[in-house]
């Protein structure tokens, strides 16, 4: 009998073509806790995910205990003994803590009572404090986490797999999470966790497996590891033959101060950020996952919805504004270029020059009650032309482009608006190689012009290709400053976890 | 996609033809000016409500309660006149009341969020009600003859072309206007097409919003004129027939995805063409009222099934309470 009880061989997993995971090797032991850390998108939620059945893999094998298997399944994988603990709550919020126990194994007469007593007596074997007749919704986010554990245990799951279970922890709350982690493990129970915290891996970790960019690079024993060498290996990429490869040799200088945020509040994702932005260069942010870098550019253009205001301030070349809806603020010159372009960033049934007479009638309504065909047109092929969009005709519809022209789509009915102030999130994010180029030199392009942009981007090496000043982002708010010129990967990636 | 909104248009227009070209052979009485006439006068006022959904469904929404607006400011302008006010005066408390309804729904469903399809059931009843209890002394608003002349809208005739079908022509052309050629217009079909992408593009996507339910329910006072015009009084129990059934009927038939963004007013002609014929048939062949609703139960069924085909909505941009 083998010693891994979870193990990956050459696991591959395509999205209609682009690796997520590409030929990871991936071996868990028996009562081991591993941690998993990398970049955002660096494939670990993916592997994951394929353990728990929630994703099929695109070809390699899984074996558990040695044995090939497939689970198709969140269901088939609990079968085989995996359980996993969701990033998001997988409980149902208004049922009790028991009924959610349960959930899925009642019996026919499902009496309350039967299972309270069962699911009490379940916890105190498990010396969870957590009351069986309490409302899920209720719960803080330490105990639901309890009862998600539990439930995977109550499920007589050998492998427990965890999605950033600290991040929404308070650090005693952690502390308890970590002592009930090595309780699991004395069970004889195999943890894999994946975290953005790496003092949290190194400290709880038995061993570590770092991913980059898809790929397995290293695992190793925990006591191997100290910060330094993660870091090197989650960025260690050799850019010298990619589009990334040449360096910035000059910055623009920051031009007029455009945009100025103070003490931005937004719980819980942003916490007392402030930052400013400046005319005439690319302001690149960087952070991980929940660093609310997004949050915080969609709050200043108005675009997020119930922007339960808590506090802060946000000045337009030094008028306080605060928008509740992006029309005005795109009436101010204020763009925003989503990072979800099916969900917000184009007309799906119209066509290209459509969407960008939409912009253009959005920002500058004025004279323009009646259409015109002929303007509609006319900006529809300026556009076009400008941003190189690759289709048979103006009137092609926007759903049937590749992703990279659906983004140039995106970013020509911004553009078409002529603003001061342009916000990319994520601007490369299901491109193809050559679009990126161009969507890159377009961004060079409008910092030349004398715009103010920014750059939101979960890939250090666009970070590093186009700004001239980098701010980095950590939960909730800007931690770090670096110039274009003197950033490295390294110090960046340093900057960014904690 | 092109091809397949031609095709659903196709569908419906063959449809239409197949059903014409057979009652006229085995109907007799069927085809004949008169009868043709007949049956363009009675859809006409179901065409305009058509209009009237079909700016609000092509904005994603629906409103249930065009019945309502059809019946009680209408209603009040008889029963004013009958107590003794002026026509013009009449007329534009009918106005301002429809008006009214109208921002009173496109706020609630713009700015209070509150999903399209619950705030109109729920408006009209109340405004139905409303009507009943506090405004009308009868079920059926009498004609009286302070409203001399006005008749005309309903039964008049224009180069031997009665009114009513005049009026719906007009509205057509009206609506078609607003819906192509306007800056409103084209704002309604993209929020149709996904309000998030029209949000964040800096359309003002809840004043439109309002804008489509206060035209929905001034179209809807101005068919409900029209009506009591052509039969000399207002029968204010029609919200408790089926005919916001009929109207929904004319607008999805048509081939106006009810998941927005799709379609115009020539949609709501074709719907409206095919609905007249189908009930003009039933009733020279003499169909019961129940055996009407069951034909326009099936049609209706069959064809929101087909409209979820071939429009299928966007999960990606399918809100809550979304029709």
């Amino acid at each position: 009998m083998t010693d891994n009880v979870l193990e990956f061989r050459k696991a591959t997993k395509l999205y209609s073509g682009v690796p997520a995971i590409d030929g990871v090797d991936f071996q868990l032991r028996r009562g081991e806790i591993h941690a998993l850390v990398g970049e955002n998108g660096a494939g670990k939620s993916t592997l994951t995910k394929a353990m728990a059945g929630v994703v099929t893999l695109t070809s390699g094998t899984m074996l558990v205990d040695g044995k090939e298997v497939a689970p198709k399944t969140p269901l088939e994988a609990r079968h085989l003994g995996i359980g996993m603990v969701f990033q998001e709550n997988s409980l149902v919020p208004t049922m009790t803590v028991a009924q959610n126990l349960f959930l899925g194994q009642e019996k026919f007469y499902n009496r309350l009572r039967g299972i309270y007593i069962a699911a009490q007596q379940f916890l105190q074997s498990l010396n969870f404090d957590v009351t069986p007749t309490a409302t899920v919704g209720l719960l803080g986010a330490a105990q639901k986490q309890m009862v998600e554990i539990a439930r995977a245990v109550l499920h007589q799951a050998k492998v427990i797999i965890f999605d950033e279970p600290t991040a929404t922890l308070t650090p005693e709350e952690k502390k308890y999470f970590f002592d009930l982690v090595r309780d699991l493990k004395k069970r004889g129970v195999s943890i894999v966790f994946i975290s953005h915290a790496l003092e949290e891996a190194l400290i709880l970790a038995d061993r570590i497996t770092v991913l980059r960019d898809s790929k397995h690079v290293v695992t190793d024993d925990a006591c191997n590891f100290d910060r330094d060498r993660i870091v090197q290996a989650m960025v260690g990429r050799d850019l010298s033959n990619t589009l990334y490869g040449k360096r910035k040799t000059a910055v623009r200088p920051a031009g007029e101060r455009v945009l100025t945020i103070q003490n931005l509040k937004l719980a819980p994702m942003v916490k007392n950020n402030s930052l400013s932005i400046f005319a005439g260069q690319i302001t690149g942010i960087f952070g991980l996952v929940g660093a609310g870098r997004t949050e915080t550019f969609k709050i200043a253009a108005g675009v997020l919805k119930r922007d339960f205001f808590h506090g802060g301030e946000i000045l337009l070349r030094g008028e306080p504004v605060r928008y509740r809806v992006p029309a005005p603020a795109v009436k101010a010159g204020i763009a925003y270029i989503t990072e979800d372009r099916k969900v917000e960033g184009f007309f799906e049934t119209m066509s290209i020059a459509r969407n960008v007479y939409l912009g253009i009638l959005a920002k500058f309504p004025g004279g323009r009650f009646l259409l015109s065909r002929k303007e509609a047109q006319t900006s529809g092929e300026h556009w076009i032309k400008q941003l190189n969009v690759r289709t048979i005709s103006t009137h092609a519809k926007v759903v049937e482009l590749s992703g990279g022209n659906q983004q140039k789509v995106v970013i020509a009915k911004s553009l078409a608006q002529d603003p001061s102030v342009v916000i990319f999130d994520e601007p490369t994010r299901g491109v193809d190689v050559g679009a990126i180029v161009e969507i890159h030199d377009l961004i060079n392009r409008l910092a030349e012009e004398g715009r103010a942009v920014v750059v939101i981007s979960s890939y250090l090496p666009e970070i590093l290709a186009l700004s001239d000043r980098i701010l980095v982002s950590r939960q909730g708010k800007v931690v770090e400053e670096f110039s274009g010129l003197d950033a490295t990967e390294e110090k960046i990636m340093y900057a960014a976890i904690h | 996609m092109a091809l397949r909104r031609i095709n659903q248009q196709g569908i419906v227009l063959g449809i239409f033809a197949v059903m014409f070209v057979a009652f006229t052979a085995f109907l007799p009485g069927f085809f004949t000016t008169a009868n043709m006439l007949t049956l363009l006068q009675n859809v006409s006022v179901l065409g305009i409500l058509g209009l009237a959904m079909a700016i609000v469904v092509i904005g994603r929404g629906i409103d249930i309660s065009l019945i309502a607006v059809l019946a009680v400011p209408p209603g009040l302008v008889l029963q004013m006149v009958q107590d003794g006010s002026s026509l013009p005066v009449a007329l534009s408390v009918a106005l301002l009341l429809s008006l009214a309804f109208g921002l009173f729904n496109g706020w609630l469903i713009a700015y209070a969020e509150v999903p399209a399809l619950f705030t109109t059931l729920a408006s009209g009843l109340f405004l139905a009600g409303f009507g009943q209890a506090a405004l009308f002394k009868l079920d059926v608003v009498q004609w009286s003859p302070g409203l001399q002349g006005f008749e005309w809208l309903g039964q008049g005739q224009l180069l031997g072309i009665p009114m009513p079908i005049i009026v719906f022509a007009l509205a057509c052309g009206l609506v078609a206007f607003l819906l192509r050629s306007t800056r409103p217009g084209a704002y309604i079909y993209a929020i149709g097409d996904n309000p998030n992408t029209a949000r964040v593009t800096g359309v003002p996507t809840r004043p439109i919003i309002v804008l489509q339910f206060v035209l929905a329910a001034l179209i809807g006072c101005f068919a409900g004129l029209v009506m009591a015009a052509s039969v000399n009084s207002m029968p204010t129990r029609i919200f408790n027939s089926t005919m916001i059934y009929d109207v929904i009927l004319v607008v999805v038939l048509g081939g106006i995805g009810l998941s927005g963004g799709r379609g115009g007013v020539l949609n709501v002609v074709i719907g409206t063409l095919l609905i007249g014929t189908m009930l003009n048939g039933m009733t020279i062949m003499d169909v019961s009222y129940s055996g009407q609703n069951l034909v326009k139960g099936v049609v209706l069924l069959v064809a929101v099934i087909a409209d979820s085909f071939l429009n299928p909505r966007n999960e990606e941009t399918a809100q809550q309470g979304d029709i």
